[in-house]
């Protein structure tokens, strides 16, 4: 177990070093120059001399090895460096949002869990009848419809037309729960078919006909027998779905006016404001690899059989 | 009360309807066990031993239909007709099932205490700490070594033999009066078959209980069994207690598997001696005997109806073969 942990962390450490590169890499290498932007921003003309001068300010001139390990080794401290288009510190901007964010996926992937376990429990207990077909439309739809398209029907509905809860902005608790319902669409709808799939498989394996024999009826079969059977399944899809989720979080603050991460992101993005750029990137990716780091350890601790290759 | 048997069959025939497909496994077939007693059913893959166990206690794959005729009383009680909620309440109390292939008869990441225990809690109503309790007794009653440490262990740590100990566990935990074994040594090593069978006819000795044992094994019919029945094609070819009916066989299917059965005398390197030709497919009805075509007796006249199950010279045989019959009746 601990020779597992060690082992994942490891790897994840030179995944997120590998990945660091990747997004500096990017960065840098996106046409335009800031420094241009930034001289205009501060109401100059921006002739070649002062724009070589904010370049200088601002260590754009220095070799690009050498940028890039000041930017690590100050990001590994927790420092983002300074945002060139507002000044301020990067990390101070982040915590904030990063929270926002945060609060955004983890209701997402709550609710995702419970209405594909519904949908997947449902259709595998009528298999083939009316509610398994709804469960299967629902999917597809969810499944096929933008999240952008999904939000502003949420925002329709709920809002416009029936005035239940907040459109935009935080303004309580309520606000939360359009945000949530966005982004649990898609996931909810790939997951539910993961339940139902893997429900279908284990009901028709040996183990369920000797729990059969032994007096159980459908439903204690189905979550006695089969839920923990298909547990790691869900966990490994549920854990890629919560790491897509940061994309679809940068789709859906700015949709509902949220100031997280994907809303810093996407303002970084248009000023090319590669501070903010890469430290977004930089948080993305972190976060991909936690999620995976904590499903891989999800996974041991429901499959014996994958706990026994480690212990 | 004492003479009634624990299970009588009569006449029972299943016919099951597929999306694609209708088959009738079992026609026509009786046969009775009492408590204490074993009674074997032997015959060839698709011979319809196990649908005749299994259909009328309800554990027929989803998405087939299942068509029962004829009788089917436990203690008395007729099981067809009866809903499935009735027929669920007596599996694991009233019968316990023992399968093939104890590598996937067990679930892969379910505790094998919790895999036994539940049925103390669901059949004897007894509380959880009750039934762990019950669990280890059952544990030791089939012969395991180190019983505490083996509930806490999952399937994937025992081996096979292990394995199938546990199923006979759980297939005792509900105090069964009939043990419904399906190849039960099968799927293990050879050297572990004689172990499980030994396991089987001691507790269903102990326990006095009843046991249908399907096989094609012969040897195993030998060690275990009271009574037997040949099943060929659907049909029951003969049957009888297993001394007479292993020692001078009168069908001519009998004869046939007991004589594949390769002796200790045969030279190395010499052919097995099997059955020509292949079983008839179950999809059409057979109009005369079904062993016709595979037939070392055979005349025109099996082709014409199918041979009744009759006494034979010995009363307690019965034999469905006109030939033989016919042989009786000269005689």
């Amino acid at each position: 177990m601990i020779h597992f942990i060690s082992k994942r962390l490891k790897h994840s450490l030179v995944l997120l070093f590998m990945a660091s590169l990747v997004c500096f890499t990017l960065v840098v290498s996106a046409p335009g120059n800031v420094a241009v932007l930034i001289a205009e921003l501060r109401g100059a003309v921006a002739t070649p001399g002062y724009v070589e001068q904010v370049e200088e300010e601002i260590g754009l001139n220095k070799p690009l090895l050498m940028r890039y390990v000041d930017w690590l080794g100050d990001a590994v401290r927790g420092d983002f460096g300074i945002s060139y288009r507002t000044g301020q510190d990067v990390s101070a901007d982040l915590a904030n949002r990063m929270l926002v964010t945060g609060t955004l996926i983890a209701g997402s992937a709550v609710i995702a869990t419970l209405i594909s376990l519904a949908l997947g429990f449902l259709g595998a207990f009528w298999p083939y009848r009316l509610p398994d077909r709804v469960s299967r439309g629902l999917a597809l739809l969810g499944a096929s419809t933008p999240t952008f398209f999904v939000g502003a029907l949420m925002i329709y509905a709920f809002s416009v037309t029936f005035q239940l809860l907040p459109s935009f902005g935080f303004d309580g608790p309520k606000s939360w729960i359009l945000p949530w319902l966005t982004i649990a669409v898609l996931p909810a709808a790939v997951l539910s078919r993961v339940v139902r799939v893997g429900l279908e498989e284990a009901m028709v394996s040996p183990f369920v006909l000797t729990a059969k024999s032994k007096g159980l009826g459908r439903t204690a079969i189905l979550f006695r027998e089969a839920l923990p059977n298909i547990t790691p399944i869900f966990i490994n899809a549920l854990g890629t779905q919560v790491g897509l989720m940061t994309a679809t979080a940068i789709i859906v603050e700015p949709l509902f006016a949220w100031q997280g991460v994907g809303d810093y992101f996407l303002a970084g993005v248009r000023f090319r404001d590669f501070m903010v750029v890469q430290a977004c990137l930089l948080i993305f990716l972190t976060f991909f690899i936690v999620v995976n780091l904590i499903v891989d350890l999800a996974v041991l601790l429901t499959d014996p059989r994958i706990r026994r290759q480690w212990s | 009360m004492h003479d009634e048997p624990l299970l009588n069959v009569s006449n029972l025939t299943v016919n099951l309807l597929t999306a694609k497909s209708a088959l009738r496994p079992v026609d026509d077939v009786s046969y009775s066990v009492r408590q204490g007693e074993c009674l074997a059913i032997v015959g060839e893959s698709g011979s319809g031993k196990t649908v005749m166990n299994f259909a009328p206690l309800g554990l027929m794959p989803t998405g087939v239909t299942t068509m029962l005729s004829g009788s089917v009383k436990l203690e008395g009680r007729e099981l067809i007709g009866l809903p499935e909620a009735e027929i669920q309440k007596l599996r694991g109390k009233s019968v316990g099932f023992i399968f093939q292939d104890p590598m996937s008869a067990l679930n892969p990441v379910r505790r094998i205490g919790r895999q036994i225990a539940e049925m103390a809690e669901l059949h004897l109503d007894m509380t959880p700490s009750a039934a762990e309790a019950r669990a280890l007794e059952l544990v030791k009653l089939v012969g395991i070594s180190d019983p505490m440490a083996r509930l806490r262990q999952y399937p994937h740590e025992l081996s096979g033999g292990l394995r199938q100990r546990i199923v006979i566990a759980i297939a005792l935990a509900g105090e069964p009066k009939l043990l419904i074994a399906d190849e039960p040594t099968t799927a293990l090593d050879v050297t572990v078959q004689a172990q499980i069978l030994r396991l089987l006819k001691d507790v269903q000795r102990r326990l006095n209980m009843a046991m249908v044992l399907i096989t094609h094994d012969m040897g195993v019919v030998a060690g275990a069994a009271d009574n037997i029945v040949v099943m060929y094609a659907a049909r029951a070819a003969e049957c009888g207690p297993v001394d007479k009916v292993l020692v001078s066989p009168r069908h001519p299917y009998t004869r046939g598997l007991i004589n594949a059965i390769p002796r200790r005398e045969d030279p190395i390197g010499s052919e097995f001696r099997g059955l020509p030709g292949i079983p008839p497919t179950l999809g059409a009805p057979i109009k005369g005997c079904a062993l016709q075509p595979r037939c070392e007796l055979a005349v025109p006249a099996c082709g014409n109806s199918r041979p009744p199950l009759v006494r034979s010279d010995d009363s307690a045989v019965l034999v469905a073969c006109p030939v033989v019959n016919q042989g009786k009746a000269a005689a």
